[in-house]
């Protein structure tokens, strides 16, 4: 034996297990001092793995007690607060418990269900007897209960019913915000509004991988103000009524930065009860609607026309008469039967000045300036409802004539925003944004789409407007405003009809070096005794913008300043004289 | 010898182990307190959330608004009604009569006519001084 394992290593563990342990011929006393080495040696291993395990369950235990404790939180996961420009809560998330129950381990639906009926009376007890009696895992019988009735269910003491702490979205401004947040649905996942925005941006990813269900994350900061945002809800919801219009809508607009400082578009939905948002005359007006805008539209075109250097302020055109086209036959409301200058087009709002100023620019240069302004293609900001503007397929002469005066060209009212900001702020296009954004930013992506003079022009002309012209009464005394009317006929049944308007009304503030641009639209306006029988814009939207501005423009932080000159005086000597340096975007 | 070094070998063991024991017993004492103060934060955040946001439902502007047209007479900011300080003129100088001492006159008339003539009896200076 001996020889055997001196010669064949290999063998050594048949050896032992052969002689050691079983073999005949082996000295008892080494076989059982052996057979105890291997009891050892089993012994001795089995109380390694247990240390092992030991050491193991005291390092991780932690780990596993908080997984445990995160899978039976919040199912509803965890948003980030929504908050205004000054930190003031937009949207904000709160626990409420939800009751579930575990059918499989229900002894008796029936019992269970009368229990429930008597504590939650608001159940449908048909409903929850199915899914009691159902053999699922789990179900859920009632989102969002109170402490209170928590409590209730606790005590009746049945078995397989359960709680959890969801997260639940709470909108504290309720309709005021509707069109900007947007709303989530019953498991707290946006799907309108900057909410929806929140959730393409990563949020939805994350909670799909399990993360996110606490409150970690930093709340999304705004650009709307929560003040200015009530007192345009407020006037809107006014002027709505005292007009008896179909909508009302309105827009402030940081024309250095392109932020939105509010947005409204009346009726609205409380966004607590996302319901009624699915109601289509709730839909928001001003980015998912596109209206004619109407004799707004005329500040484009005289823009055009300035900015070639062909025409100049003092360059008059003739508006006797109606213009004939085709069959079209295009008149002047506040018709004057004399050759007109440019500024007196623009404070008489005359459609035959505007469509000879845009035909004396060719349909060709037309169409690229508007194009350049961002009227033709579609406007997309953070919120994912967007509409395309309707543009007509073959744009000929007649196309630029009622495009020069806002008819025959549908676009988001945001979107005229945006064009009317590029001509008043010393030319630049900013895309219009609802979050934070600096001037610098602003200005690394602003596009200039007309030189400064015309920008120092467009705005003389607007301050003229609301000191002689159709825009008087939005001269809100202090604010230096000026403006633009427009009314536009809406189409019923392929026809442009006479009596049923959209008005809007473009309001530029402080006019000789604007900060903020104000947009009031009224759908259908009807007349009222005040407004003597008319419903235009100067008779409706204007006074709107008026009482909004007289409330906004202290919260906005601007100063009023009385006993100003004209606008001939400050607006255009000043711009005569110094070239006009223009403020930075 | 080798017994004494098993002596010594035994007892370090077993005074390692009690050690052990304690450090682990401490750091699971000191665990459980960890998560407590974590569910303890939760839940107090959570309260915070509560409060903020009931917080903003009650000073939303809205119901504010709707309050103050209810109980107070305050009408709608006038932008006239906005000036500098600087651009503020002085205020105008309105000349008033020397101020009284109403204290001095209420005590005056409640203090009996000092005392004539008694014997030693000195005027409290006190009173003189309030006169």
């Amino acid at each position: 034996m001996k020889r055997r394992r001196d010669t064949a290593p290999v063998w050594w563990h048949h050896w032992m297990m052969q002689s050691l342990l079983y073999g005949r011929g082996v000295d008892r006393a080494r076989k059982a001092q052996a057979r105890l080495g291997l009891a050892l040696l089993g012994f001795a291993l089995v109380y390694a793995i247990i240390a092992f395990r030991l050491v193991l369950y005291a390092a991780m235990a932690d780990t596993h007690m908080v997984r445990r404790s995160g899978s039976t939180d919040a199912v509803a996961t965890a948003r980030p607060d929504i908050v205004d420009r000054n930190g003031e809560i937009l949207a904000t998330d709160f626990k409420t418990p939800s009751l579930f129950a575990e059918p499989r381990r229900i002894i008796d639906p029936d019992e269970a269900t009368e229990l429930l009926a008597g504590v939650l009376p608001d159940l449908d007890s048909r409903e929850v007897r199915d899914r009691l009696g159902s053999k699922r895992g789990f179900a859920w019988l009632k989102r969002d209960i109170t402490p209170a009735q928590q409590q209730e269910v606790h005590r009746l003491g049945i078995p397989g019913i359960g709680f959890l702490t969801e997260n639940k979205r709470v909108y504290p401004n309720g309709n005021e915000f509707s069109h900007i947040i947007g709303h989530v649905n019953i498991d707290n996942q946006g799907i309108a509004g900057i909410e929806k925005w929140i959730d393409n941006r990563g949020l939805a990813d994350l909670h799909r991988a399990g993360f996110g269900v606490d409150r970690e994350h930093e709340p999304v900061r705004l650009g709307v103000d929560l003040r200015v945002q009530h007192a345009l809800h407020d006037e809107l919801v006014a002027a709505r009524d005292k007009f008896k219009a179909d909508a009302a809508a309105g827009i402030v607009l940081d024309v250095r930065t392109g932020e939105i400082v509010s947005m409204v578009s009346v009726p609205d939905y409380n966004p607590n009860n996302p319901r009624e948002a699915l109601e289509p005359s709730r839909i928001n007006r001003l980015t998912t609607g596109v209206y004619e805008m109407g004799s707004t539209f005329k500040a484009l075109t005289i823009a055009m026309a300035l900015d070639s250097g062909k025409v100049t302020l003092n360059s008059s055109f003739d508006a006797r008469g109606s213009l004939r086209y085709g069959h079209f036959n295009i008149s002047d409301y506040h018709a004057q039967n004399r050759v007109l200058t440019v500024p007196e087009i623009f404070t008489y709002s005359s459609n035959i000045g505007a469509a000879k100023i845009a035909l004396s620019q060719g349909v060709e240069n037309h169409r690229t300036f508007l194009s350049k302004v961002g009227q033709l293609d579609r406007l997309r900001t953070e919120l994912p409802e967007s509409a395309e503007p309707i543009v007509p397929k073959h744009w000929g002469e007649l196309n630029t004539v009622t495009i020069s005066y806002g008819h025959g060209l549908s676009v988001a009212p945001l979107q005229s925003v945006m064009g009317v900001a590029a001509i008043v702020n010393g030319g630049y296009l900013i895309p219009p944004t609802f979050l934070r954004r600096s001037p610098a930013e602003a200005r690394a992506i602003a596009k200039r789409v007309v030189k400064s003079e015309t920008s120092a022009a467009m705005r003389y002309l607007m301050r003229l407007n609301a000191e002689k012209g159709t825009a008087t009464k939005a001269d809100v005394k202090g604010f230096y405003v000026g403006g633009k009317t427009g009314t536009a006929e809406k189409v019923i049944n392929g026809r442009y009809s006479k009596n049923r308007l959209m008005t809007d009304f473009m309001a530029v503030l402080p006019a000789d070096e604007p900060r903020f641009l104000v947009l009031i639209m009224l759908d259908e306006p009807k007349p009222i005794a005040e407004t003597h029988g008319f419903a235009t814009s100067g008779w409706n939207a204007a006074p709107v913008a008026a009482k909004v501005i007289t409330r906004i423009a202290p919260l906005l932080g601007l100063e009023p300043r009385f006993d100003l000159p004209t606008a001939d005086h400050l607006i255009l000597a000043a711009a005569k004289e110094a070239r006009w340096s223009p403020p930075p975007p | 010898m080798m017994r004494l070094v098993h002596l010594i070998v035994a007892a370090a063991l077993v005074a390692a182990a009690v050690d052990v024991y304690k450090i682990k017993f401490e750091s699971t004492v000191q665990a459980e307190r960890v998560a407590k103060l974590a569910a303890e934060i939760r839940r107090e955040r959570d309260a915070i959330a509560a409060l903020r946001a009931e917080w903003a439902q009650l000073d939303n502007p809205a119901r504010v608004q709707a309050l103050a047209q209810r109980h107070l007479a305050l009408k709608m900011l006038d932008p006239a009604q906005i000036e500098q300080l600087d651009r503020l003129p002085e205020r105008p100088f309105i000349p008033t009569a020397p101020p009284t001492d109403a204290i001095a006159n209420i005590i005056d008339a409640l203090e009996p006519e000092p005392p004539t003539g008694s014997a030693g009896g000195a005027v409290p200076t006190t009173a003189g001084a309030t006169r």
